[in-house]
């Protein structure tokens, strides 16, 4: 068993620097947890809190509901790998491996047994005679990947393990820290400035701005009812557009355009007092439907700017005739592509409709 | 305006080949990337044309006027590397106004056509709320787009951009690029871009030089080059998740033919498959070839979907916001499914797999795939 408990933590730095305000979360036993968020939002401080790296300045962290504020590194039975790999140069990569079990006692035979069981998950058999010093990027951080979960620790804590890593390579660590949480049902926490990678591996995210938790969800809980404005853009690429609308009925939302009033019904419902009132319309670029012709008054129309080639996708720049002349990004998978100068019309179908009052979500 | 034309260009240093007999032409106008990993001598190239490095041997040609001889003020290109060298005593105005003023260009700008100059460009680039600051004031990103709006403000022969947005986090990456695809369609000046991020070239060129080790791998339009990759190395370097490289061979069953990757993997192949596979083992002289596909030509289903389907276990699932990419092991290499919608999979469950045999390409092995 280990579940993760953090109860209202802080983190205050000489000078009150607040670099961790009041956070709140739990993780489950055998849960997938990603911590995202912009350089400088608290991620890393709240992992070295969980580590026990960083002292608590308030508040309370409890493993299987047991307060471990005061409990060394060591005694919180957790593996750690970081972006910083900080691997001991004279050693080999084996090593390097077997040298935390060796440290705390393990016979030579059984820490080469499991050095070679982790070695071959994370495929760094053919270079554990090699020293640290001559290995790619990519080698040293599955070295240190290894040392980290070598040990089978209750918490496995992983900040930014796979950032410096080719896309190749990359794609392949993805599938592995997956299986290894699955097969060996860890208890992962993951630190990562990449929406990408916190989607592809979590179960659920921890999106974190300014030392604050935003939200935490599933991905499709993040994807589909953001908590702010700052989740909504931060979460997704190219980023959700917005489109200055007002608020024409409880079911429809209206935007003012040159040729009148294009309407849109939305799903779910909103607070009577918006009625009337201006409010931003958001929109994910994947969800924008571009169409040549129109017949109802339900489209905006708009000139294509310039077209992107992305492969699996084209994403379109629009300069639509709204009021702000909005520009706005629509990826297109279809073999139809609209050519720059084309005139369009957008559509949004009513479950891809987001609205806020500025950073909140109003939308039930 | 010019085209630009290299001829048998050869570049080496001491014993060392950097740039290996190219020969290319590009046209007016037009946005030609070069893209390859570190080394492949994409930077060499670029010095070349704009006179900072000598050619070994060959020509390089601006219109028709061979210009090996001339020094790189001569040649009147603009550059932008991904170092930014800014003058730290000047603001982001006079640092984007500087080469106006150089005598040597002859701009002979009125103060006004100058700042209409400026703010254009750093508009473009969504920098005009800098020009006031000086470098020391701004971060990484935004003294790089200093020095882009440094080379852009010019009106000279040819922009030579050398990872320019290198060093932009991913949002920023992205309107940058949008910006510079627009600046360049305005502008029309002929663009030479060496990056290492193949979205940026897919994105933003009208042609693509897909580098290895000094040679060009492909030359072709960025739909040629993902579509049709002419190489296993091109098909490795563009897509993400990478296109899919299985290694294997044919063999002949029941009067089907079929292309085998160890025990776990066989799939009958349909006729135009076959044809291009053999095609392969006869000019390569070696049984084993590899097979690519993109991970968007696989179909995933609980159910066989076709005669050509096959079974494997998944290996891991990783997400996607409105899907998920599936990768599957082999003895030799991972490769993936990427899958869309809802259907729910777990773990080392079964599933049925179907390739998009017209999507499928057969290559000679030239590339070292790690798994």
């Amino acid at each position: 068993m280990s579940r993760v408990d953090i109860k209202n933590v802080w983190k205050i730095y000489e000078g009150d620097v607040q670099a961790v305000q009041d956070l709140s979360f739990f993780i489950e036993d055998g849960e997938f947890l990603a911590v995202l968020g912009p350089s400088g939002c608290g991620k890393s401080t709240t992992l070295r809190m969980i580590a026990g790296l960083e002292d608590i300045t308030r508040g309370e962290i409890l493993f299987d509901g047991k307060v471990v504020n005061e409990l060394s590194p060591s005694e919180r039975n957790l593996a750690l790998a970081f972006e910083s790999y900080a691997l001991y140069a004279l050693l080999t990569v084996h090593e390097n491996i077997a040298f935390p079990m060796r440290a705390k006692g393990m016979s030579r035979a059984e820490a080469d047994k499991k050095v070679m069981w982790i070695a071959n998950i994370l495929n760094v058999t053919d270079i554990l005679k090699k020293k640290p010093g001559g290995l790619s990027g990519g080698h040293k951080q599955r070295v240190n990947l290894c040392r980290a979960l070598v040990r089978q620790p209750n918490i496995t804590l992983l900040d930014e393990p796979i950032s410096h890593m080719d896309v190749r390579v990359r794609a392949n660590m993805r599938a592995r820290i997956r299986r290894l949480h699955d097969e060996l049902k860890l208890t992962t926490i993951y630190v990562t400035h990449d929406q990408e990678e916190a989607v592809a591996l979590a179960d659920r995210v921890a999106v974190m701005n300014h030392a604050k938790l935003q939200q935490i969800g599933t991905v499709d809980e993040i994807w589909n009812h953001p908590a702010n404005k700052f989740v909504a853009t931060f979460v997704g690429e190219p980023q959700m557009n917005f489109l200055q609308g007002r608020m024409e009925s409880k079911a429809e939302v209206s935007i003012n355009t040159k040729n009148g009033k294009s309407i849109f019904p939305f799903d779910g419902d909103v607070d009577a007092d918006f009625l009337g009132s201006e409010i931003t319309v958001g929109v994910r670029p994947q969800q924008v439907q571009l169409s040549m012709t129109n017949k109802t008054n339900d489209a905006i129309p708009g000139v294509v700017d310039l077209t992107q080639f992305q492969g699996e996708s084209v994403i379109v720049t629009v300069i639509l005739d709204d009021e702000e002349k909005t520009e706005v990004k629509a990826v297109i998978e279809t073999d139809w592509v609209p050519d720059p100068g084309n005139k369009v019309w957008l559509k949004m179908a009513p479950e891809t409709i987001h609205l806020f009052d500025g950073e909140t979500p109003i939308l039930r | 305006m010019a085209s630009v034309k290299l001829e048998n260009v050869t570049k080496k240093y001491g014993q060392k080949l950097a740039v290996d007999n190219l020969s290319f032409e590009y046209e007016e106008g037009e946005f030609f990337s070069i893209i390859g990993p570190a080394g492949a001598g994409k930077s060499t190239i670029l010095k070349m044309i704009a006179g900072i490095e000598s050619v070994t041997s060959g020509k390089i040609f601006f219109d028709d006027y061979e210009v090996n001889a001339l020094s790189a003020r001569e040649r009147n290109v603009a550059m932008a590397f991904e170092t930014y060298n800014l003058y730290s005593h000047l603001n982001v105005y006079e640092n984007i106004a500087f080469p106006l003023r150089a005598p040597e260009r002859h701009e002979k700008l009125s103060k006004d056509e100058e700042k209409r100059r400026v703010e254009e460009v750093a508009d473009f680039l969504g920098i005009k709320k800098l020009l006031g600051r000086k470098p020391v004031q701004l971060s990484g990103g935004e003294k790089q787009r200093v020095s882009l709006a440094r080379a852009m403000v010019r009106r000279c022969e040819c922009f030579l951009l050398d990872e320019p947005i290198a060093h932009l986090d991913a949002r920023l990456k992205f309107s940058t690029q949008t910006a510079l695809k627009r600046l360049s369609v305005k502008l029309g000046t002929a663009i030479i871009y060496v990056t290492h991020d193949y979205r940026e070239a897919l994105g933003l060129s009208d042609r693509i030089a897909v580098l290895r080790k000094g040679r060009f791998e492909q030359i072709g339009t960025p739909q040629e080059i993902y579509n049709k990759p002419a190489t296993d190395f091109v098909a490795n370097f563009i897509g993400d998740p990478p296109c899919n490289l299985i290694d294997g061979t044919l063999a002949d069953q029941n009067g089907k033919t079929l292309f085998q990757s160890g025990t776990e993997f066989s799939i009958p192949l349909q006729k135009k498959s076959i044809g291009s596979a053999q095609k392969i083992v006869d000019v390569d002289q070696d049984d084993e070839i590899r097979l690519g596909i993109r991970p968007s030509r696989i179909k995933v289903s609980k159910e066989r979907t076709s005669e050509h389907s096959f079974q494997l276990p998944i290996y891991a699932i990783v997400r996607r916001p409105e899907g998920a990419v599936i990768t599957f092991e082999l003895e030799k290499c991972f490769f993936r499914a990427s899958v869309k919608g809802t259907e729910q999979y777990g773990m080392s469950e079964k599933v049925w797999l179907d390739f998009d045999q017209e999507h499928t390409f057969f290559f000679k092995k030239t590339v070292k795939i790690s798994k």
